[in-house]
């Protein structure tokens, strides 16, 4: 262990992994694509995938409990419309709207906290329901047609221009991050969701406030998710009942890929940056590669699908890989002791 | 089977000598000898701890012993798992009957009596009539269609004893099956067990009631710390002699005694009730500087009261207060508030997060004391827990290796430095010493009467008898969610028979 302990420290850590991937898709894709590294392909990685990036980042904590959120894509989809309903309809200035549309996320949230840390429901069933309750009744403000479009410039160039070189939205991914980087490792708050996560009963046991800071994790997921929403119709200039759909799984996978433990507890925000970048670049490489052929097809027209397929291995082996690393290693001690 | 009768009786069907297991620094057997014979009820006696539970779990082939002698019907028999114990005819009937509840009586009984597979086909009418049969034999009047989670408790338990004779047991183990029952059933119970031993079964019997022993064995065999004291026949015995027995040895030595008169009540409890835990009508002081004990049974209420006074089940009868405030105690946050602290019996699941940091597990209870704002502080916190594992004596490689790195003793007191981190006015310690090394008990006690000195006041939870008495300045015993005694200068044999409830036979 003593003789090669940086190498194993290299490897063993999950975020060393994910850089490697990281690194290793850059070049792949450097060597494969078309204008792969340019500046306005790197700006474009981060501005397409900052909504997937807010949702892994306030993801996170609620994970760390032990628990899970599978209805913020639904509801972004609700806060869009909501958005969308509040500036075409009621004519509301779109920062009002947005502060409006990011209470509503609260809100949602809101119902979660309250069937997960109010009546001990288990989060895998409560945000299953939401799942499809936030998207219906988005579906049904829209009639399951209706969207809104037409928004001001000023609020369009939120989700489309640059700010010091680097796209608007990802300045709040930054920030956003940074807060919540702050929350999970530097507050007691942070620190009672990991114990939450080891063992709820065990954190009841000490004294913690086991039930608000469940809340609190949830409230937190469907306010970022209104915020993410307000993002997204600004990039795409349009509110539709659809936003945001499939997005929470996206960002589960890349927490999962960061190496936050499913089951709660351990787990780091820098992961969840990490396995969100790494499957950014994965999905915009994809589109990227115009001169090779899968099955008969140009590989960037078939990018979705292909991206679908490789985001499922790379969490596999990435799990699989930290997996055999601590065996290994477990198997080296055991040899020595 | 149906040739068992008579000409078994008295033929030795197990016989078990100087039995040892240890598990880890822990000694639970340390030579235990035992004899089973055809058709006998042989009871099985001891405190809590003293190494039945083991010594059934060996029986059955779920621990292997690490030395002495196993023999069944005059061979020896090694390497025993529960496999091999259930062919070679040992059965072992819980409290909580391990039938699957939605399928019915045939169905659970056949399922046990032959082997399953996807090509196996359901033979229904044999199994019907094999149900019958091995219900009629031990006079049990239960439709083999019905559905087991229609059945109440001892129709289950019956149903366990079915399949156990179906699959051919001549030794039936019953782990206190009476715990749940109500005295019409239990008489049910008892004329299933005597048919039993009629047809030349060996039943081993355990219970903690005196009165049921005396009713249904014929031979008791008392385990004491791991060792068997000694195996009577239950005709020459007497109930004081039986808790002599059970009890026997010299407590005063080894603990540390009080130097001070105690202070103040600090703790008042007032006909105290929850109907949730079943706990009724307590009322007791506990003063700063004492040691308050209560002993009891496991399943008294003694944990159940803990959580009471915590917060986990608040109260819904009664009161109580702390330094002659009334409180109203309903979260474990509000109880540490009030300058409550509990160190809980389970220590890993409640006691110790195994997998964060001794540092981090002993801020946990006392988070505001540390960090202003709830922003976390290494060097605060590090220097916190370092005065901690010094006061202490807490041995660790640092402050940052996880709780689960550390032994049984020094988790324990991780869990009590978490406490005192919260400068409590009453320290409820549940079970403290249990599942601790001999060294790392004798240090805790010393530590309790420590805080004791120092003006705390402490309400100490434990099942070692001569622990509670040896460490208590008074000592409170509970039974069936009662305080029903208070003594100030306790004996054990008074604090078993209270606990037992055998107080008012004998008087």
């Amino acid at each position: 262990m003593k003789k090669s302990g940086f190498f194993n420290h290299l490897l063993e850590k999950n975020e060393i992994i994910l850089f490697w991937v990281i690194a290793m898709e850059l070049v792949l894709f450097q060597f494969l694509g078309r204008n792969f590294l340019t500046s306005g392909n790197v700006s474009n990685i981060f501005r397409h995938s900052a909504e997937i990036g807010l949702l892994a980042l306030v993801m996170t904590p609620v994970i760390l409990t032990g628990g899970i959120d599978l209805s913020v894509g639904s509801l972004m989809g609700l806060c869009a419309v909501v958005f969308g309903i509040l500036v075409k309809v009621f004519g509301i200035d779109p920062l009002s709207a947005a502060m409006l549309t990011i209470l509503t996320g609260a809100m949602g949230g809101g119902v979660n906290a309250a069937l997960v840390a109010g009546l001990k429901m288990p989060p895998l069933i409560v945000t299953l329901g939401t799942f499809s309750l936030f998207r219906g009744l988005a579906e049904a403000l829209t009639r399951g047609s209706e969207s809104y479009s037409g928004f001001s410039e000023g609020f369009l160039a939120l989700g489309n221009s640059d700010l010091a070189g680097i796209p608007a939205q990802v300045w709040i991914v930054v920030v956003v991050g940074m807060m919540i980087w702050l929350i999970v490792h530097r507050t007691t708050y942070g620190r009672s969701l990991r114990a939450i996560g080891y063992g709820e009963e065990g954190a009841l046991y000490a004294g913690l406030p086991v039930r608000r800071n469940l809340s609190i994790a949830y409230i937190m997921a469907g306010a970022v998710a209104g915020l993410a929403a307000v993002i997204l119709v600004s990039r795409l200039g349009e509110a539709r009942a659809n936003a945001g759909m499939g997005y929470e799984l996206l960002a589960i996978t890349a927490v999962v890929l960061g190496g936050v433990s499913i089951f709660g507890g351990s787990g780091h925000v820098t992961g969840t940056v990490l396995g969100w970048i790494a499957l950014a670049i994965l999905n915009n490489g994809l589109t990227r590669i115009s001169d090779y052929e899968i099955f008969g097809e140009k590989i960037s027209s078939v990018a979705r699908e292909l991206s679908g397929l490789l985001t499922g291995l790379l969490l596999i082996a990435a799990l699989a890989l930290t997996i055999c690393m601590k065996t290994l290693a477990a198997r080296r001690v055991a040899k020595q002791t | 089977m149906e040739n068992m009768g008579r000409a078994f009786v008295l033929k030795t069907l197990l016989k078990l000598t100087e039995i040892r297991k240890s598990f880890g620094a822990v000694k639970a057997l340390k030579g235990v000898s035992f004899e089973l014979r055809a058709g006998e009820v042989h009871a099985l006696l001891g405190e809590n701890g003293a190494g039945k539970s083991t010594l059934i779990k060996v029986m059955t082939g779920a621990h292997r012993p690490d030395g002495g002698i196993m023999e069944l019907g005059g061979e020896e028999v090694s390497g025993l798992t529960p496999v091999r114990a259930q062919e070679l005819g040992i059965a072992c009937i819980y409290q909580q009957p391990a039938l699957f509840p939605d399928l019915s009586v045939m169905e659970n009984i056949g399922l046990r009596l032959e082997k399953v597979g996807i090509f196996h086909r359901v033979k229904w009418a044999m199994w019907r009539r094999k149900a019958e049969e091995l219900l009629g034999q031990i006079g049990a009047e239960i439709s083999p269609e019905a559905e087991v989670r229609s059945l109440s408790m001892p129709e289950q338990q019956l149903v366990e004893i079915a399949c156990a004779l179906g699959s051919g047991a001549r030794i039936v183990i019953m782990d206190e099956p009476t715990a749940s029952l109500t005295q019409k059933e239990q008489h049910l119970l008892f004329q299933v067990v005597r048919n039993l031993r009629a047809k030349g079964v060996g039943v081993v019997y355990i219970s903690h009631r005196l009165e049921e022993i005396f009713a249904l064995a014929d031979r008791v065999t008392v385990l004491r710390d791991g060792e068997s004291v000694g195996t009577n026949a239950v005709d020459g015995l007497n109930e004081a002699q039986m808790i002599r027995l059970m009890v026997g040895r010299d407590v005063e030595t080894i603990y540390p005694t009080a130097e001070e008169e105690p202070g103040e009540v600090v703790l008042e409890v007032k006909n105290l009730a929850c109907a949730e835990s079943g706990l009724e009508g307590m009322s007791f002081q506990v003063r700063a500087g004492e040691v308050f004990g209560l002993a009891g049974l496991v399943g008294a209420g003694r944990t159940e009261l803990a959580r009471v006074l915590f917060g986990i089940t608040p109260a819904d009868g009664g009161s109580f207060s702390l330094n002659g405030k009334t409180v109203e105690i309903r979260s474990p946050r509000e109880a540490i508030s009030h300058g409550i602290a509990y160190v809980p019996e389970d220590r890993r699941r409640h006691g110790v997060v195994l997998e964060m940091a001794v540092a981090e597990n002993i801020t946990m209870a006392s988070h505001r004391r540390w960090f202003k704002a709830g922003i976390l502080r290494g060097g605060v916190e590090t220097e916190a827990a370092q005065s901690f594992v010094e006061a202490l004596g807490i041995k660790l490689s640092s402050p940052a290796a996880p709780g689960g790195s550390l032994s049984g003793g020094n988790q324990q007191k991780v869990s009590v430095a978490r406490w005192l981190a919260t400068q409590p006015k009453l320290l409820i310690l549940d079970e403290p010493t249990q599942g601790v090394d001999v060294g790392a008990k004798g240090e805790i006690h010393r530590l309790v009467r420590e805080l004791a000195k120092e003006g705390l006041a402490v309400l100490m939870i434990s099942s070692d008898l001569p622990e509670i008495i040896g460490m208590s300045d008074r000592v409170g015993v509970m039974r069936e969610g009662r305080l029903v005694e208070i003594f100030d200068n306790a004996h054990a044999e008074q604090v078993m028979a209270a606990a037992l409830g055998s107080g008012e036979v004998a008087r």
